[in-house]
């Protein structure tokens, strides 16, 4: 038996020429759709199992930071897309995912990131990222395609710099024969 | 339930210290938690069939869910009071519905910096089959004289 699965959104697909063309070109400044609250924060510490009273204690945290700060592992999940808006099309906010490449389907590889200040409760994020590299085609124990290597830049609404992430993703496709 | 808080000064740490390991086990619940958590709905991460799809054995953990472990591997250790400056890390294999993965790591360097008290930090992410995410991160801590 096969077991379906909906492809769950969009990708764009052309040739290693095509993505080539979009190396270097920033894409667009996306505002967070979330602003950083406590209920988020709790749901991913529980997740974590992390205790850090930065995250759970207020007079800790005002006495440490001057208030909650968000865990630095959640930088991405601010400025995710929600799964249905009511005048925004299906889209992605991070130029990675609107790469015209062959393969259907995607890996994260790796992440280096710099933070430069807490973010706290009521803060609101916006992120510009751009594509920075793309390799030729490479082979992988999970399939054939590209590594992409993009720079995200993410500020508080102050314009106060956050973070700077550069990401490492393979696009690829699983052979038949593998 | 009692929790110990650790809280380590930058004066009080030698290259070659050890990193206390943390475990945690992740069952099924975990990897859809962790999807809801932080709002990334890739279908890697809650489809078993597209994980299939993709050459993966099952749903896996995403980056924020091993970036989220590999600091608090760092702050269960060092303490509330640490400023993460920087992390970088490798996804080698994926963490998959049904592992256990456990944080281990040691003191690289303690160094002082533009005025801040630095020190890198070695981590790897093993599961029951071996390593599959190493990692580096540098934090920054106050010294003792400072909290006194």
């Amino acid at each position: 038996m096969t077991e379906e699965f909906k492809v769950p959104f969009p990708m764009e697909f052309g040739d290693y020429e095509d993505a080539l063309k979009m190396v270097g070109e920033p894409g667009p400044r996306v505002v967070a759709e979330f602003s950083v609250n406590w209920e988020m924060i709790k749901i991913y510490c529980s997740m974590e199992e992390d205790g850090n009273p930065s995250f759970w204690d207020e007079d800790y945290a005002r006495k440490q930071w001057g208030g909650i700060v968000a865990p630095t592992g959640l930088l991405l999940s601010w400025a995710m897309r929600l799964q249905w808006h009511p005048d925004k099309e299906l889209d992605h906010y991070f130029v990675a995912m609107k790469v015209p490449l062959p393969g259907d389907t995607l890996i994260n590889v790796g992440t280096t990131t710099e933070f430069h200040r807490h973010l706290f409760l009521g803060d609101r994020i916006s992120v510009e990222d751009r594509l920075i590299s793309i390799t030729e085609v490479k082979k992988t124990r999970l399939g054939i395609g590209h590594f992409l290597t993009t720079e995200a830049m993410f500020h508080n609404q102050k314009e106060e710099l956050i973070a700077v992430q550069t990401n490492e993703l393979f696009r690829y496709y699983v052979p038949e024969t593998k | 339930m009692t929790r110990t808080i650790n809280f380590k000064y930058w004066d009080e740490i030698k290259e070659g210290d050890t990193v206390t390991p943390v475990k945690m086990d992740v069952p099924f619940e975990r990897v859809i938690l962790d999807a809801a958590a932080t709002q990334d709905y890739f279908p890697g991460h809650h489809n078993p069939a597209y994980a299939k799809h993709q050459g993966q054995k099952a749903i896996y953990l995403n980056t924020m869910a091993i970036e989220g472990f590999i600091d608090r591997v760092s702050t269960d250790w060092a303490g509330p009071h640490t400023f993460i400056r920087k992390r970088k890390m490798q996804m080698r294999s994926s963490i998959y519905a049904g592992d256990s993965m456990t944080g281990e790591g040691k003191v690289e360097k303690c160094y002082s910096e533009d005025g801040r008290n630095l020190v890198d930090l070695s981590i790897v992410i093993s599961t029951q089959d071996g390593p599959c995410v190493p990692a580096s991160v540098t934090i920054e801590l106050p010294r003792k004289a400072e909290a006194s």
